[in-house]
């Protein structure tokens, strides 16, 4: 039993840091909320030359062959840096659907690796499908099923959501008969472990972006002088801070275990025992974590904060966003009760916490 | 990163868990805090020290089995899932032990350690006083020099169990001159040294559980200073960090309980925003699992736990109130019934479990005093600028 990051691991998501501080700051998430295209520009550049978007790709097709615990510490800072692309749908959730899909794989993973090709993704949990206008290849998990489109057989509606750098639409296929599309208890397995991967690393983008939040309000608190004192000296905005670290601090073990899950039950047949309960473990915790860092960002910005002259609210409009994403909180408590009080398995497996 | 015990580990777990199986007492043994009950689980600590279990990661010379961090993680889990006894020396096994281990002289590790151990000397500790409580530095009572050793005097009190323990650790002003941090100094007392009387304090269950000690002019050999004069604060802190951290509460406990509620949930309850609530706080028992695993990583790759220990302490002490509130909830009319009213059944202990819970809040460092330490030591916000520090 050992539970840390090796030291390539952690090596790994501070070069995602270092890249995405130079080629993600807050002016080109502004950016991307007024100009459609900084989503599959030079940003979405920068991680795939990284190895980002090939990571999870396997090294036949042209990828790294990585797994959920390398790319958990890089998906935390992507949540950091708010990237406004869809990453997790691209690098983590495509790559998993598209093994229901044997020849659309065989076309489209070596383009994704290389970060030429955006996908956008129905998952089952939600109608909402991030990035659709500027995906060239469209995944629809529907009955079980896993359909491939390209998006012009598909019509688009956007949805505008809180957060403007998340473009999001519901999507009618035209003719549905016309589309690759797998059906099989095979393609069941498969959307069910795609949506674990979105939920999981989507739970490490929250972590991330709450992180943010926290220091973002830990340096105004230090700056901020009122009654002749800098505001983050008084003890009800200490406190409150501080209960917002320990919600992350605590979430990071539940979102790092499931990563843990997913990668070392990789290729196996059947899910094992505890995966979804673990990833609906992380999706909520870094939720739950994530919304009391935001509340706690606002509140301490006070007024300003209100206003969207900060970048602040880059980081909160996010969070709200991401929280509904990839399973919201009903869905994925709805999971845990299922897991913890209805099921047969035991709630703690032997060999494995 | 592994998440897989190893076969070791496994055995481990099997051995502790067989162990218990087989020497388990019959029925719950009574409150440590009454006189027999305190003797009774005495007798508990020797045979768990018998089997070498009652220290598991101490050095053998000590009586300990030289466990790994993990490996005394996996004992104390199998420990609290079999409903075994409250620890009676744990105040001299997860308290004054470590501090003994990284700062006491061999002889003084010699002298105390297997004692603990087998449970021969039951330790209380003498840090809070009247007047000094999350003020600890304020603290009143004196060493003063007298030859090569020293003379207490004064009054410390909240210390569970001195009514019955043996000897004491407590922290004495040697040196009224220095800065409120400097002239502490860190003594070892027998309770029954000349001068001491203990008076015990009724709790809210009903039992003493909790003594003052009068010190007047009690006589301490220089062998019976912990370090050195006026380093006691630091050597305190080193207790405080093992208290709030992992050693005192271990996840095991809040497993156990967590495991209890679900159980609990399960058979007896319709409402779903309740049984959300139940799994919600096992989640965090679960949490604070991992997080001591990942503790144990950084600790044995060297690096020391510091203010994350308060994090540690906010988190389980709330945990476990949390746990056990949920538990009165759900048992209904029951939640009001004491442990030995015959409807209280298998469930009386949660109501005992409760009343222990609220004092979580409250030792070791308040949790106010712990929000403070985090926010100003982890996340480096500002000291209030007209406090005295």
């Amino acid at each position: 039993m050992r539970f840390a990051f090796t030291e390539e691991q952690r090596a790994f998501g501070r070069a995602v840091a270092d890249v995405l501080a130079r080629s993600c700051p807050p002016e080109v998430v502004r950016q991307a909320r007024a100009d459609p295209g900084v989503r599959a520009g030079p940003v979405w550049r920068s991680v795939a030359d990284l190895g980002l978007i090939g990571l999870m790709v396997p090294e036949e097709h042209g990828g790294i062959g990585g797994d959920e615990i390398l790319a958990v510490t890089a998906y935390e800072q992507t949540g950091r840096a708010a990237l406004p692309c869809p990453i997790v749908e691209t690098a983590a959730v495509a790559p998993v659907l598209l093994t229901a899909l044997p020849d659309v794989a065989q076309a489209w993973l070596p383009r994704i690796a290389a970060g030429e090709a955006v996908v956008a993704v129905r998952s089952p949990l939600s109608p909402y499908v991030l990035d659709a206008d500027v995906a060239d290849l469209l995944l629809i998990c529907e009955d079980g099923t896993v359909r491939a489109t390209p998006p012009g057989l598909v019509e688009l509606t956007p949805q505008p959501a809180v957060d403007p750098a998340r473009r999001l639409f519901t999507v009618k296929a035209h003719d549905a008969k016309r589309l690759p599309r797998a059906a099989s208890p095979a393609a069941t397995a498969v959307i069910g472990r795609a949506v674990l991967v979105g939920a999981v690393l989507t739970a490490a983008q929250l972590l991330g972006a709450g992180r943010r939040l926290l220091d973002d309000a830990v340096a105004y608190a230090g700056k901020r002088r009122q009654f002749g004192e800098p505001v983050g000296s008084f003890q009800a905005v200490k406190h409150r801070l501080a209960d917002a670290l320990m919600a992350l601090e605590f979430a990071a073990p539940l979102v790092h275990r499931a990563a843990w899950t997913l990668a070392r039950w990789r290729g196996a047949p059947g899910e094992p025992l505890t995966a979804r309960r673990d990833a609906s473990a992380a999706k909520v915790a870094a939720g739950e974590a994530a919304g009391r860092a935001a509340r706690a960002a606002l509140q301490v910005h006070g007024a300003i904060g209100y206003t969207s002259e900060l970048d602040l609210q880059l980081w909160l409009t996010r969070v709200w966003s991401l929280r509904a994403a990839w399973g919201d909180e009903a869905y994925h408590r709805s999971v845990l009760r299922t897991a913890l009080l209805d099921g047969d398995a035991p709630p703690r497996p032997e060999r494995v916490p | 990163m592994d998440l897989e015990f190893t076969a070791e580990e496994c055995q481990f777990r099997a051995e502790v868990r067989e162990w218990l199986a087989a020497n388990m007492p019959p029925s719950p043994l009574p409150s440590m805090n009454t006189a027999e009950g305190f003797e009774r689980h005495r007798e508990w600590e020797r045979l768990l020290a018998g089997a070498r279990l009652s220290a598991v990661s101490w050095p053998e010379r000590y009586g300990g089995r030289g466990a790994t961090l993990i490996q005394w993680l996996i004992f104390e889990e199998e420990y609290w899932a079999a409903g075994a006894p409250g620890r009676v020396s744990q105040n001299g096994i997860f308290l004054l032990a470590p501090t003994l281990l990284a700062n006491g002289t061999q002889e003084q590790k010699d002298r105390f350690l297997p004692r603990i151990a087998r449970a021969d000397d039951v330790w209380a500790q003498a840090w809070s006083e009247p007047e000094a409580g999350s003020d600890l530095a304020s603290l009143r009572a004196t060493a003063t020099p007298d030859g090569a050793g020293w003379r207490l005097s004064g009054q410390k009190t909240w210390s569970s169990r001195a009514a019955h323990a043996d000897w004491c650790f407590g922290l004495f002003r040697s040196d009224p001159a220095a800065p409120r941090h400097k002239g502490l100094t860190y003594v070892l007392v027998p309770l029954d040294a000349d001068g001491i009387s203990v008076r015990p304090i009724a709790q809210l269950d009903g039992h003493p559980g909790f003594a003052e000690i009068f010190f007047d002019d009690v006589y301490v050999p220089p062998g019976q200073v912990l370090g050195e004069p006026g380093q006691g604060w630091e050597l305190a802190m080193v207790t405080a960090s093992s208290e709030r951290g992992i050693t005192l509460r271990s996840p095991g406990r809040f497993m156990a309980a967590a495991d209890r509620l679900l159980a609990l949930a399960s058979a007896s309850c319709r409402d779903e925003a309740m049984r959300a609530q139940a799994v919600r706080a096992w989640l965090d028992a679960d949490a604070y699992r991992l997080y001591a695993f990942a503790a144990a990583a950084r600790l044995d790759g060297g690096e020391a736990l510091g203010a994350q220990a308060s994090l540690m302490k906010v988190f389980w002490s709330e945990l476990d109130l949390r746990l056990h509130e949920l538990a009165l909830d759900l048992l209904g009319p029951r939640a009001e019934l004491a442990p030995g009213a015959p409807d209280a059944a298998g469930e009386g202990s949660w109501l005992d479990g409760f009343i222990f819970a609220l004092a979580g809040p409250i030792y070791a460092g308040t949790n106010e005093i712990q929000r403070t330490i985090i926010a100003e030591r982890v996340l480096g916000l500002p000291r209030p600028g007209r406090v005295r520090r």
